[in-house]
Parts: C-alpha cells; structure tokens; sequence
C-alpha cells in the first residue's frame, strides 16, 4: 500500500498554469522559487529586447524577462493581475519572467503529458515547449525553461 | 581518524611549505652555499612530510620524504647542489604541487605515484647522479667479508644509518638502564636487497630473529611503517640484548635476501650523543666519521660545505631535527589569525545589507526632515551618525580582506626560470609593489591573467639573446612587473624590454588571417590594431609553442580582468618593448558613487573615477573629428552623451549649459554629460547576474535606500 501510494506520488508533477494572452502554459513548480506582484523595473540599456530589466528582490539584483516578447509575442499591458515569476533553474542566481496572469496549480500524471510534439506547427513559438499536458479542460504547454533562459545568454 | 576538518587548514599550510621552497630552491640555484636556504628548505620538506602522514596521503609523504632525504644529505655535506639537482628537486616540487591540487580538487591524492621523480631523486641520494654507485658498491664489499669474519662490524657512516636516528629521552634511559644492568645496546642499519619483493616480510624476519635474542627499543622507520612497507631498502634499529654483537649479526644475516648489515656496540655516551653526530666528547666514531665523509665528500666533486664545514652544518641539523616535535618558530609572534574566507564574506555581506538599511533610514529621515522641530533634528543626528560609523565599519571589514598582491605573484620568479630553460632565452624578472594591497577575491583571480602576460612577455616579447645583442640591447631581457595604488584602482603593469608589437606586423596578420578585408585593416588605428591581439580567436605566433600562442591568451587575460571589473590597455614602441597596464578596483562590493540622473533614470558613478564636475555652457562646445569636444583649463576634452550612450529616454532639459562630469582613466579625461546631480551615496554593487547581457559601460546594479535599483556606470569602459 505504502509503496503504490510512493509511486504514485513519483509519477504527479505539479505545474503552475500561467497566461499570455489567450494562451495558457505550465512551468514546473519545482522551478519557481517565488511569485511576485508587479514593481518598478530598472530598465537596462543595451540588453536583449526580451529584458524588462532588473528589480529588487529582498535585497538582490534580479533581472526580468518578459515572457510574451520572448515567445514571440507582442507586448502586453502592465495589469493588477500581471505577475513576475521568480525561477531559480540551477545556482547561478535567479531570473524573474513576467507573465499576464497566474492561474492554478495543476496535477500531471506523466500520461496526461504528450512529449513528442511534431516540430513542424506553425511558429517558432514550440522551440520552447517541452510538451502538453491534458487538463480538464483542455491543452497546456508546457515550458522548457531551461531553452528560454539558457538562450538569454 | 578522521582528518576532513583539517583539510583546510593542511591545503594552506602544504601551500606555504611549497611557496617556501619554491622561494628558497630559487635562493639556493643563485646561491648553493647558501645554509639559511639549505635549512629553510629542509624544515619546510619535513613539515609537508609531517603533514602528508597525518593526513594519511602516503604518494605525497613519500615523494617528500625522499625530497627531505636529499636535502638532509646536502645539509650534511654529502651531496652538493647543481643545476642538475635544482631540476630535479623542482620536478619534485612540481610532482608535490601536484597532489596537493588534486587534494584540493578531490580531497584525495590521486593515482600518480611519480616514480620516475622519485626514481631521480634516488639516483642523487645513491650517490651524486650514479656515479658514486660503484664506489660506493665496492666499499660495501670491501667491508662485508670483514663483518663476516670479525664482530667489529662495519661502521662506515654512510651505511650506519642508525646514527642518525634522534632518540627520544625514554628510549635513551631504557638504553642506559641497559648498559648499567650489564647488558649490551646495539645499534643496526640492517640492508635488504634491491631484487627483494616482500621487504616488508623479510624485515618481518629480521624483527623476530633479533627479538629471540633480545630486545628492539628503537626502530626506524616504526615497526608500522616497516609492516606496511613505508621503507627503502634499510631499516634501522636499536637492540638491547645479552647477547655479543657477531650473534646478533649473524642472527639478522640468517634472514634470506639481507644484503649487509651495519652496526655497533653503544656504550652511554655515544646513546647520549647520537643524532646529533657531534661528538661532544670527541668520540671515536665521530671522528671516523668525519674521516669517512671528507674525502667522500670531495670525491663527490667537492662539496657545497668545503670538507671542513660539515661538523658546523651537521649541528645545526641536529639540532632542528631534535625539535621536530616543536618546529622552529620565529621569535617573533605573529599578531595574525587564519579567518576562513567565506566567514569574512558573511561578514561583508552583513555590512553591505547593513548599508542598505541605513540608506533606507537616510532617505526617510530627509523626508521627515521638513517638519523643523527637534526631534526630527534629533533623528537627523543621529543618522548622520550612523552613517559615519557604517562607512568605517565598512572600512575596516575591506581592509581585513585586502591582502597584499604578493601571494600572486609568488610562483612567478620560479616560471620565468623554466621559461627561460625551455625557450633559450635570458631573461631577468623584476617585481616591484608586491605589498600594494587588493581584495582578497582579486588577489586569487588576477595570478592566472598576469601568468599570461608573462609568458607572453618571455615568449613573443623578447628576443633571442642573438638579436638582442645585435641590437644593442644586453643579451639579457628584461621583464618586471610592477604594481601601486592609484585612487581607487590598484595598477599592474607588465612589460619587457623586448621587441614591442610591431602594429604593421600584426594588420598584415589579420589579412592574412581573413580575420578581416584588407581594407577594413588598413583603416584601423594603431590602437585598434592592437585592440584585435585581445579579441577571441586571434593568435600572432608564427608557431604554436607551448608556452603561448594557442589563440586563448590575451583574450582570456582581457575577459578575466574584466570580471573583476578591470581591465587593460598596452603601450608598446617597435624595437623597445611593450607594458601591458591592468588596472584594478580597489574593492568589489562597495564604493562611494555620484549619484546622477540620465533621462528620468538613476545611475551611479564611482567617486574615484571622478577628476571634478563642470558647468559648460553648449556654446562652448566644439567638434574635432565630428566628435564633441571641450576646451578645460587647457586640455581638450571628449564630451560623451550619457544619454545616446544608455539609449535613454528622451526628456526636456535646460538647453543652454550642461552639466558635465569629468571622470578620469590614467591620463586620459572624458567629460560626462549628465541631466542632472543627485548628490554623493555609499553605494553596494551588485552583480547583474549571468542572464542579462548589457553594455560593458553598466558594471553592475546597487539598490537605493528607497528600494529602488539604480545601475552602476563603469567610467573606465567609455575610454
């Protein structure tokens, strides 16, 4: 007993259901270090258009990236819903993603997730999805953080 | 026992021992009379061993006890320095290093047993480089069938090893008490042949057979050492026994595989006398002994210590070797303690998080300050006053982590000896400044950039001494390296008297090399050519060499400074040499900065960086080149517009003067065209993180006391 409830627990990942727009994509929870409300951005010069620049988080320097422009997507308005997404994918130091809006948490099995997505849909826009997850009601890609941040270098 | 937590505390220390005898073999290769050298070099070698055993890393304790073997012979006179042996015993130190980095790395020691280093090191110790071998082979026969034949036994020095064994004060009584009782104490040097395998049985063997006899009060190596065969091919012994010398002989040579033995018969004062081989009471053997080595001495090509040194050399052995429980310490105590680093980053980083704070406080108490009765005045005091404590406690934890750049710059004389062997070349290093001080985290991290910079100095810098003398120079190159404070910033300049960049020479290569059109080339300045021997990729050597020239060099160098938020520039004239200038911040975590505002957006400037801050009315400026210049005091001034440069906002300004600020790099000013002044701020720089690439003027982030982040603007990236 004990051990089918371990596997089970083994097999359920939890992803935070976010949008941009329209669309609704799920980033790993194990990733995301904290979630913020919006603040007043440092703008830096000279750094890729994606960079909304760099806030204070608790004391360190943190720079942020918006997640529509990233994607390919045109820049959204600042709203009381938009929220700044604090990853921390390995040690370096943080990253701050902003996003138009935080939904809900989601549970998914690993069968509930298709990963062989065929790479010849319309944009550039899947380079960064790592797979769908079925949910109630209906399909959520699923980011593969570590292409959307490791290009930022 | 387990030894982890010591480990630190061993990889500092072995380090010192190695600078130590790096520093001193350097000493001894100008010098090979020089005692103080001989003794530092062998008290270093004796501490590493110490340390090696303790910690339970048998390669390196043996490669440093056969390295302290040889240097226990030349300070007893029986080995002399060459050119040959400094190789030699700086391939060991080299072997040395190598463990203990790999102990660094891994907290083991590694595989390498470096037989061939210790191989060498034999060869010496059997006899200066293996031609003493057959003398010293022949002697032995000589003298074997005589201990065969009579109990006198062999008491050749060389062989009777046992005399140098330091007895501790104990096993000096037990041997006393032993001679009073009418008993007889032994001493043996037993020698087991070279073709034995199982030394450690055999010695095995020896222990029993003697132990039917009598008794073993002493054994060198320990009885331990000798079970897990920590030995060459001798082992030492003391022996009490009622037994007559010639049976306990013939007991040990009963052992298959036992090559000679060596002993005597020790009455109360040679035991008081021996391991210190002085002789005081002008013993026989002592006397025999000195006999023996002289001419040994000279037959080995005339000693480093005339033959009439050694008793003197032998004492002051002696008597450092007797302390070993206690290592000579320097008289004078040391008012310094080991800190562990990452405790004084915690400590810093508290400071900087206590700054902070108080710029949070700062900005509201100048916010309450309109209400003008006194106890916002009182607030005001006392903010001030924390403010000037803060800023000295800052002082003061920054001056705990500043270290003298010395530690950098310690392997370099060694270096540019190799690379003198290695390239043919002579060349002569000058270091000057090593007491000038830099943080600690600078002081690790510039030792690889400034290697580079050598190397290239000796390699392509200078000229064979052939061209050298051809041109008038001394055949003898010389390269220095020189560091001071200026301001804020701590400068190294490396250079040599060498050839210098030959900018036609280097434009033709980037043709050549399609690094670009030949047109573009030829536009180039000749700074900016020099500027493309920094860029990746781009190597001028004619011909790999291992020394430099593999295309990661200057480039390495320029992007290493750079992460310590420096960097480098070169002066160079054909024919004459060339200096590389580094240039360094003092401090990485927090500096003094104008704060100024550029399009409705906050930066810092650091205050060393600043010469004055200038009112210029527009009228004034001129353009040379298409370029906005200034006429000040004389000087003409670059003007550079802060705002195009940081792609800032675009807001209406008084258009009739400019506020200017004039920074400074060297020699060179620059002019800074700012909206406007925002007043002077103790600053904590923080890194921008990897993710976000920017433009090298923005050198990091700090965050005001009102919470808000402001960028850092590095002035010496805009010349």
């Amino acid at each position: 007993m004990a051990d089918e409830l371990r596997i089970i627990d083994n097999d359920i990942t939890q992803y935070i259901v976010v949008a941009l727009g329209n669309e609704q994509y799920g980033i790993d929870i194990k990733y995301i270090d904290n979630i913020v409300r919006m603040q007043r951005i440092t703008r830096v010069p000279k750094s890729a258009e994606y960079f909304r620049g760099v806030i204070n988080l608790r004391g360190e320097v943190v720079p942020v990236m918006s997640l529509r422009v990233k994607m390919g997507l045109p820049e959204g308005e600042i709203t009381g819903k938009s929220r700044i997404i604090i990853l921390k994918v390995d040690q370096s130091g943080s990253i701050g993603v902003l996003v138009d809006e935080v939904k809900k948490v989601y549970n998914l099995r690993a069968d509930d997730i298709e990963e062989n997505l065929s790479h010849d849909s319309k944009s550039g826009v899947q380079s960064f999805i790592s797979g769908v997850g079925k949910v109630e009601n209906g399909l959520v890609s699923l980011l593969d953080l570590s292409t959307i941040i490791g290009e930022a270098d | 026992m387990d030894v982890g937590q010591y480990l630190g505390i061993f990889l500092d220390e072995s380090q010192e021992h190695i600078q130590a005898l790096n520093d001193n073999l350097l000493t001894l290769e100008q010098d090979p009379e020089n005692e103080d050298s001989i003794n530092e070099i062998f008290r270093a070698a004796h501490s590493l061993k110490g340390m090696a055993g303790t910690m339970g890393y048998k390669r390196l304790q043996r490669l440093t006890h056969d390295t302290e073997d040889v240097f226990s012979a030349i300070r007893g006179g029986q080995m002399k320095v060459t050119s040959n042996l400094i190789d030699i015993l700086f391939q060991a130190l080299d072997a040395i290093q190598g463990y203990v980095d790999t102990i660094r790395d891994t907290s083991d020691e590694g595989e390498n047993d470096n037989e061939s280093v210790i191989a060498e090191l034999g060869k010496f110790l059997n006899g200066g480089g293996g031609e003493g071998d057959e003398g010293e082979e022949d002697e032995g026969a000589a003298e074997s069938p005589a201990e065969k034949a009579a109990a006198p036994v062999s008491s050749n020095s060389e062989k009777a090893l046992y005399r140098k064994i330091v007895l501790e004060e104990a096993q000096k009584d037990v041997m006393k008490d032993a001679v009073v009782a009418d008993k007889k104490v032994y001493g043996f040097t037993v020698y087991i042949a070279e073709s034995c395998m199982l030394k450690a049985a055999r010695a095995f063997l020896v222990f029993k057979a003697v132990e039917e006899l009598g008794e073993i009060i002493v054994s060198n190596p320990s009885s331990q050492d000798i079970e897990d065969e920590k030995f060459d091919l001798s082992f030492s012994i003391f022996v009490v026994t009622a037994e007559p010398i010639d049976k306990v002989v013939a007991a040990i040579k009963s052992v298959s595989e036992i090559e000679e033995v060596a002993g005597e018969e020790y009455d109360e004062t040679m035991i008081d006398n021996n391991g210190t081989e002085t002789g005081a009471a002008g013993t026989e053997e002592a006397a025999e002994d000195e006999s023996t080595t002289a001419p040994e001495a000279e037959s080995a090509e005339v000693s480093v210590a005339p033959a009439a040194e050694p008793k003197a050399e032998r004492r002051a052995s002696s008597s450092s070797s007797s302390k070993k429980a206690a290592p000579a310490k320097k008289p004078v105590a040391s008012q310094t303690i080991r800190v562990d680093i990452d405790k004084l980053d915690v400590l810093m980083n508290l400071v900087s998080e206590l700054i902070i704070a108080k710029n949070a406080l700062v900005s509201s108490a100048a916010q309450m300050s309109g209400g003008s009765n006194s106890e916002s005045q009182a607030i005001t005091e006392n903010v001030e006053y924390l403010e000037s404590v803060t800023t000295n406690l800052h002082e003061s934890v920054m001056k705990v982590r500043m270290v003298p750049i010395e530690s950098a710059l310690q392997r370099f004389p060694r270096m540019i000896r190799d690379l003198e062997k290695k390239l043919g070349k002579r060349m002569q290093l000058t270091i000057t400044g090593e007491e000038t001080e830099l943080d600690r985290t600078v002081v690790d991290q510039i030792g690889d950039p400034l290697m580079h910079l050598l190397r290239n100095s000796a390699d392509h810098g200078l000229e064979t001494p052939e061209v050298r003398s051809g041109r008038g120079k001394p055949e003898t190159g010389s390269i220095f390296l020189n560091a001071y404070q200026e301001g804020n910033n701590v400068i190294i300049e490396v250079g040599d008297d060498g050839n210098g960049i030959d900018v036609e020479a280097v434009r033709q290569k980037i043709i050549e090399r399609n690094y670009m059109s030949e047109e573009q080339a030829m536009q180039l300045n000749d700074k900016e050519v020099i500027d493309v021997l920094f860029d990746p990729g781009f190597s001028m050597a004619k011909q790999v060499t291992d020394i430099s020239g593999r295309g990661v060099g200057l480039d390495v160098v320029k992007s290493n400074i750079e992460q310590l938020g420096g960097d480098v520039e070169v002066k160079t004239k054909l024919g004459e040499g060339s200096t590389f200038i580094v240039r360094l911040p003092l401090t990485l975590a927090i500096i003094q900065a104008l704060m100024v505002l550029v399009g409705g957006e906050k930066y810092a400037i650091a205050l060393g960086n600043i010469q004055t801050i200038e009112d210029i009315p527009v009228s004034e400026i001129r353009l040379v080149e298409n370029k906005e210049v200034i006429q000040l005091r004389g000087s003409v001034i670059p003007i550079i517009r802060l705002s195009d440069m940081l792609d800032a906002p675009e807001i209406e300004r008084d258009n009739e003067n400019l506020i200017v600020v004039v920074v400074k790099k060297g020699d060179s000013l620059a002019g800074l065209v700012v909206d406007e002044l925002m007043g002077q701020q103790e600053v904590v720089i923080k890194s921008l993180g990897k993710y976000i690439n920017t433009s090298r003027i923005i050198s990091g982030a700090t965050i005001l006391g009102d919470g808000e982040v402001a960028l850092i603007i590095d002035s010496n990236a805009l010349f």
